[in-house]
């Protein structure tokens, strides 16, 4: 723990010490062959007419279940642990001291990051379900008597999620280039804008402004299409996650937001590369510099990827090829979430354990409030280097089989008879590009 | 969909066998304490430094050593878990990083610089 104690000291580091070993080529050549492999199976043998329809599928979940879920005592619970959460973090970020063991970091970095998706894998859409802004304009709703989902104006339909991939891009930011982003002013600080524009925008557009422009909120959501926990006309349903997946709203912007989550996930790997290291501070420009450009091409680099594979998409006639980015985008979800799990698995298992030791420890006065303190952190995976790169590559090319299937089905809902398989090349073309890039960062850096 | 199922499933069954009969897991558990000490010579001078960004491979438990020659003092931070702090003075100096016993791959900065000198790859 005394190494620990030196906050502000760890200038282009985050949070954590040592990073995974590379995966081995042999493992990253079978993963890849795998993706590409399975891929052509599904384009060539796949059903030929559509299997999914979001207003019919999916298993009404049992009685009890979504008596359950939809009682005011529970959705009253969760609403009260994030607004808890909330006033925790106030409590470490104002009166908390500027060390690496303040609990912030690991709860900004990891819990929320890494943490919340994963939570949304397994059990739906966490961060609505926990967002202390939704009760904020529930509250104000309820007392001026208007309508929570309504704010004073509506939420204008083109700006879609492109303001949560702003605000994504900010946080990737905040934690891949920004040099001082384990000191408690600037992490103060982007809470403090972050909160700041969630309850203005609330204010002005409703309960829409968080399902559309939270980051957190759209990050969480998005994942939570490939759980098994889905909607239907307001009713708790259990379906597939490849049924739920194309259940997905087409949203604008919901490219930008792919884009920069897996640009990001794929510069972190490439930034800690001996190549890049190398390259970057020879040349004699900033570091910092290069970097901010390196995750900004990343990002860019992705949405290029994907907009000119819809882009070269074979469409009828009737049909707008501007809004295919945004019809086709969602099929690159699980895709992230693959790469975003193989990428940070280790990460959320040893550094998320050890934020729960120092959240016990919220002003670092050496108390233990929650009896979390004492819990000895797991390096298991980390001693089992060969197993997390087995699991590592499943996961990613698991995400990239379920992308391949959604991208399938909703070729054959949109794209007229002739093109429906010549048109699907692109995008898998795309799809391979993303796995393939995914595999090979793994193994390279 | 049932068709589908089965073709994914005979591809990455196939695949699978393929890779098994090809991975052999070498893993020789030696005793670290009779490995060589993993020596690395660090060269500072004016705003460049050699080894600049290498990456280095040793084993859990070897000891590592750090020879340094600068032309002013300094510090050299190992981000192991915990993280290990090192100063230097002008001229040679020896530094031991102490082993590191999980693997992984631990980057080594000098924060007088702001670079990252090397990384090591533990095995």
């Amino acid at each position: 723990m005394t190494g620990l104690v030196i906050g502000g000291l760890l200038p282009e580091h985050g949070l954590g010490g040592a990073q995974d070993l590379p995966i081995s080529r042999g493992l990253a050549i079978t993963g890849a062959a795998i993706a590409v492999a399975v891929s052509f199976v599904v384009l060539a043998i796949a059903w030929r007419r559509p299997r999914y329809d979001a207003a019919t599928s999916g298993r009404t979940a049992p009685r009890w279940l979504s008596a359950f879920v939809d009682s005011v005592w529970w959705r009253g619970l969760l609403r009260l642990i994030g607004l808890l959460a909330l006033v925790y973090l106030v409590l470490v970020a104002v009166f908390g001291k500027d060390l690496l063991i303040n609990p912030i970091f690991g709860i900004f970095y990891v819990w929320i990051w890494v943490g919340v998706p994963v939570a949304s894998l397994l059990f739906g859409r966490v961060w609505r379900s926990i967002s202390p802004f939704r009760l904020i304009s529930t509250g104000i709703a309820r007392v001026s008597g208007g309508e929570p989902d309504e704010g004073v104006f509506r939420y204008p339909e083109r700006l879609g999620m492109w303001p949560a991939a702003l605000g994504l891009l900010a946080f990737v930011w905040m934690e891949l280039v920004y040099t001082h982003n384990v000191d408690l002013s600037p992490v103060r600080l982007w809470c403090g804008i972050y909160l700041g524009v969630m309850i203005i925008g609330g204010a002005l557009f409703g309960n829409t402004f968080y399902a559309r422009a939270d980051p957190f909120e759209v990050y969480s959501s998005l994942v939570a299409q490939v759980s098994v926990w889905g909607r239907r006309h307001g009713r708790l349903v259990l379906r597939s996650p490849l049924a739920n997946l194309d259940s997905t709203p087409a949203t604008p912007g919901l490219i930008g937001v792919i884009a920069v989550l897996f640009g990001s996930t794929a510069f972190d790997a490439f930034r800690e590369s001996p190549r890049w290291l190398r390259f970057t501070q020879d040349n004699g420009w900033s570091t910092y510099l290069q970097n901010n450009l390196g995750l900004l091409g990343f990002c860019v680099a992705v949405g290029v990827i994907f907009w000119v594979a819809c882009a070269a998409t074979g469409v009828g006639p009737e049909q707008s090829r501007r809004r295919l980015p945004d019809q086709l985008a969602f099929s690159v979800i699980p895709i992230v979430i693959g790469y975003v799990i193989a990428h940070y698995l280790s990460y959320l298992v040893e550094i998320g354990t050890q934020t729960l030791v120092q959240a016990s420890d919220p002003l670092s006065t050496g108390s233990n409030v929650f009896g979390t303190g004492g819990l000895t952190v797991p390096y298991w995976l980390s001693y089992h280097p060969t197993f997390l790169a087995d699991l590592k590559v499943i996961a990613v090319v698991a995400g990239h089989v379920v992308g391949v299937i959604a991208a399938h089905e909703r070729a054959i809902k949109l794209l007229p008879v002739r093109h429906q398989l010549t048109g699907q090349l692109p995008l898998l073309g795309a799809m391979i590009c993303f796995t393939v890039g995914g595999l090979y960062l793994l193994f390279s850096s | 969909m049932r068709r589908l199922v089965a073709a994914v499933a005979v591809v990455l069954l196939t695949s699978l066998t393929l890779t098994a009969c090809g991975g052999g897991s070498g893993s020789s558990a030696q005793d670290p304490s009779h490995l060589p000490t993993k020596v690395i010579d660090v060269t500072f001078s004016g705003e460049s430094v050699t080894p600049n960004g290498d990456r280095y491979d040793v084993a859990v438990g070897q000891r590592i050593e750090l020879d340094v020659t600068a032309d002013k003092p300094g510090e050299i931070h190992v981000h192991s878990s915990p993280e290990q702090e090192f100063e230097y003075d002008k001229g040679s100096s020896t530094i031991a990083v102490k082993p590191i016993t999980t693997p992984g791959i631990v980057t080594v900065e000098s924060h007088t610089l702001d670079k990252v000198l090397f990384q090591l790859q533990v095995k």
